[in-house]
């Protein structure tokens, strides 16, 4: 089980391009609007980027099979931080059920009084928060 | 060094640098023993002076930022030098290689470096209290710690060190588990304490470096201002405490894992029968380390997290009782129609089993939620943990030490005076912890240095207990340490109580310095007492 896998070097280059594609879908995808689903996407393509450098360039696929356990496992375990916490931060508030505390908490935080509010290409959204702008830098 | 026999890892080979730069797990997992013993008396210390202000309901003896520090170091003290890395790095680095027939841990340098490590985080802790000590409380909750302006940074560097030596410690015994057990030893005939081992491993080597994040963002937000936790910098407190006890959750599992295989190991040797239910203790072990990562949030169920997690978190507590309810009853059944004896390991091995069922159910009922928005934060809960911290794993490990300190050196202590401090024990410990429940159910707060008249009677008992309790668990570690002086020898062939495993039938004691003067062979499995009859080799 120890023999060495050789590569061919087609897999490489097809893989770099892969992960050039990749990037390029990366930046792509942060010009559409989808909300808090952006991140999830961002954080998904580079994922899979990150297991094909560690599949093909560092030769997991290829290795023995509990390095290969070791690295799933921590992905899961990541998986199951972020989605049990986001069970949290995507409910805060007695389920939406009482509107007093329905947003999460850090959108009514005093940091987002002084900010201008802006959507995700910065646009400004609200006029009267000019005033505060230079503010954000004295912390 | 004179004849050959008389070799062992205590003696050969000389020198106090053949001990600072030995890669011998033995030795080193003596130097893990005596700095755990070292800080556990400091910690000790620690909670007696805030016993004795307790005793009475106002700021008798010290002020309440005195006491603010004291509770700090005290859970900080003996949770991230004492509990964590004792167990796994003194016994379980003398005892795993031998319980697998091995020369040495898989990498033995890196053992090494686990060490030094853990010794250079621990002076950053020490250099805490020289500096003026920390008052956060060891869970180091913002947005107080990111404003505290005692040494948040220091001990939280500190901690952010030992997790290191932690996660080394885990790699090594996993690999050494994977590739270093002798021919023949297949999984199901290793010793369970070699299971828990593992399992604890595995735990630490996929809790702990969240551990050390939460302490980078801390020290983020500290210094840089970015905001990830201060609602001020656009933060989420609340989003701490979820990296925080992703890790804190599963380390009390790191802390009592270990605690779980020496039982394993001191009831059937001390019964002198086979364990009942091998393959459910072994499986167990495992599920508890996987369940531990899915429950963390129950210790948040004041923190305002949404009203949808608090039901999904207490849902998933629920479960961990199952695996742990099956360890508990197949070690009572172990002990039924074995031969008994009342050895002092087998004395702590039963205060053991009374006091980490009553830490596990009240761990269960804090986990309703319903329940724990009233008890959280008060003594209920204090006495929760230390009936699971100090009533589990420390009872735990001083049968443990009870059990291979004839092992480990090649002396006998006392035994009728260890049987009478570990009854002190059993007794001081009920008496300083069970009515801290009482005050906790009647709404005596955690963390405060003085109290409502109405506590004070059942404060004065715990601080009354807590001096027996103190005071045995003295004369139970000084016991043993008399054995060096008293030079009680057993002969270096010998087996008192009987044991199965590797350690006691194929090594001398104290072990060879290469632990096994040949490849040991496998002659049956490691609590084969339905087939082989062992002799036991000391009388008293
Ligand atoms: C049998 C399974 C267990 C369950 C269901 C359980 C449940 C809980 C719950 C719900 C709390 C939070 C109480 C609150 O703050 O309101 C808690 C606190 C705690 N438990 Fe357990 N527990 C269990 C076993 C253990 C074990 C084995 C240990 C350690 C060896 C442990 C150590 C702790 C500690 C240290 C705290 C308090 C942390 C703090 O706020 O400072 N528990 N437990
Ligand atoms: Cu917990």
């Amino acid at each position: 089980m120890s023999e060495h896998h050789i590569t061919p070097l087609k897999t490489y280059l097809i893989i770099a391009a892969s992960l050039l594609f990749l990037s390029g879908v990366t930046v792509w995808v942060s010009y559409i609007d989808l909300g808090s689903f952006n991140i999830v996407l961002a954080m998904f393509v580079a994922t899979v980027k990150a297991s094909l450098v560690a599949f093909f360039f560092m030769h997991l696929l290829w290795d023995d099979k509990k390095n290969l356990t070791m690295f799933l496992m921590s992905l899961m375990f990541f998986g199951i931080f972020v989605t049990i916490t986001m069970l949290d931060t995507g409910f805060r508030g007695d389920l939406g059920l009482n509107p007093e505390t329905k947003d999460p908490i850090n959108k009514r935080a005093a940091f987002y009084d002084t900010l201008p509010l802006t959507d995700t290409h910065g646009h400004p959204v609200d006029e009267h928060s000019d005033e505060h702008h230079e503010d954000k830098d004295h912390h | 060094m004179s004849e050959n026999t008389k070799q062992n890892y205590l003696n050969h080979p000389k020198g106090i640098m053949s001990w600072l730069l030995t890669l011998d797990h033995k030795r080193i997992g003596l130097m893990y023993l005596f700095s755990g013993i070292l800080f556990f008396f400091l910690g000790g210390l620690l909670a007696l002076v805030m016993r004795f202000e307790l005793a009475a309901p106002g700021n008798d003896i010290i002020s309440n930022e005195v006491y603010n520090n004291a509770y700090t170091l005290h859970g900080a003290i003996m949770i991230f030098l004492f509990i964590i890395p004792a167990i796994p790095g003194a016994l379980g680095n003398i005892l795993l290689p031998l319980m697998v027939g091995a020369k040495d841990v898989a990498f033995p340098r890196l053992n090494l470096a686990s060490f030094y490590i853990y010794s250079f985080g621990a002076l950053f802790a020490m250099y805490t209290i020289i500096n003026g000590g920390v008052d956060t409380g060891w869970t180091f909750y913002t947005p107080y710690s990111t404003q505290s302006t005692s040494n948040v940074v220091p001990m939280t560097l500190g901690i952010f060190i030992i997790g290191f030596s932690s996660i080394l410690t885990g790699l090594n015994f996993i690999a050494t588990v994977h590739k270093m057990r002798i021919p023949g030893l297949t999984w199901y005939k290793l010793p369970l304490f070699v299971w828990a081992l593992y399992g604890t491993s595995l735990v630490q080597i996929t809790a702990t470096p969240v551990l050390a994040i939460t302490m980078v963002l801390l020290m983020l937000e500290r210094f840089l201002g970015i905001g990830i936790f201060d609602p001020a910098l656009g933060g989420d407190p609340v989003l701490y405490q979820h990296f925080f006890w992703f890790y804190s959750h599963p380390a009390v599992y790191i802390m009592i894992l270990p605690a779980f295989g020496i039982i394993s190991e001191i009831i059937p040797v001390h019964s002198r029968k086979k364990i009942w239910g091998y393959k459910f203790i072994a499986y167990s072990t495992l599920s508890i380390a996987f369940i531990g990562f899915l429950v963390w949030g129950h210790h948040m169920f004041t923190s305002g997290q949404s009203v949808f997690s608090q039901i999904v978190f207490s849902f998933i507590t629920y479960f961990v009782g199952i695996p742990t309810g099956v360890k508990i009853f197949s070690w009572i059944l172990t002990m039924y129609k074995g031969q008994v004896s009342f050895t002092p390991p087998m004395f702590y091995a039963l205060a053991f089993l009374f006091l980490f069922t009553i830490g596990g159910l009240t761990g269960i009922f804090l986990g309703a939620v319903a329940l724990d928005i009233h008890l959280h934060d008060t003594y209920f809960v204090v006495a929760h943990f230390h009936y699971v911290m100090q009533g589990g794993t420390i009872v735990a490990f001083l049968g443990g030490l009870h059990h291979w300190w004839p092992k480990s050196f090649g002396v006998m202590y006392n035994q009728t005076i260890a049987n009478i401090a570990a009854l002190g024990v059993f007794i001081g410990f009920n008496g300083t912890f069970f009515p801290q429940f009482l005050l906790g159910l009647r709404g005596m707060p955690r963390r405060y240095a003085t109290y409502d008249e109405q506590f004070v009677e059942l404060h004065s008992y715990s601080t009354f207990w807590s001096g027996i309790l103190g005071i045995s668990i003295f004369i139970a570690v000084m016991n043993l340490f008399w054995s060096f002086i008293k030079k009680n020898k057993v002969d270096p062939g010998s087996n008192p109580w009987g044991g199965m495993t590797l350690e006691w039938t194929h090594t001398s004691s104290p072990p060879h310095p290469h632990n096994f003067e040949e490849e040991p062979v496998l002659q049956h499995g490691p609590y084969d007492y339905d087939k082989v009859i062992v002799e036991k080799t000391y009388k008293k």
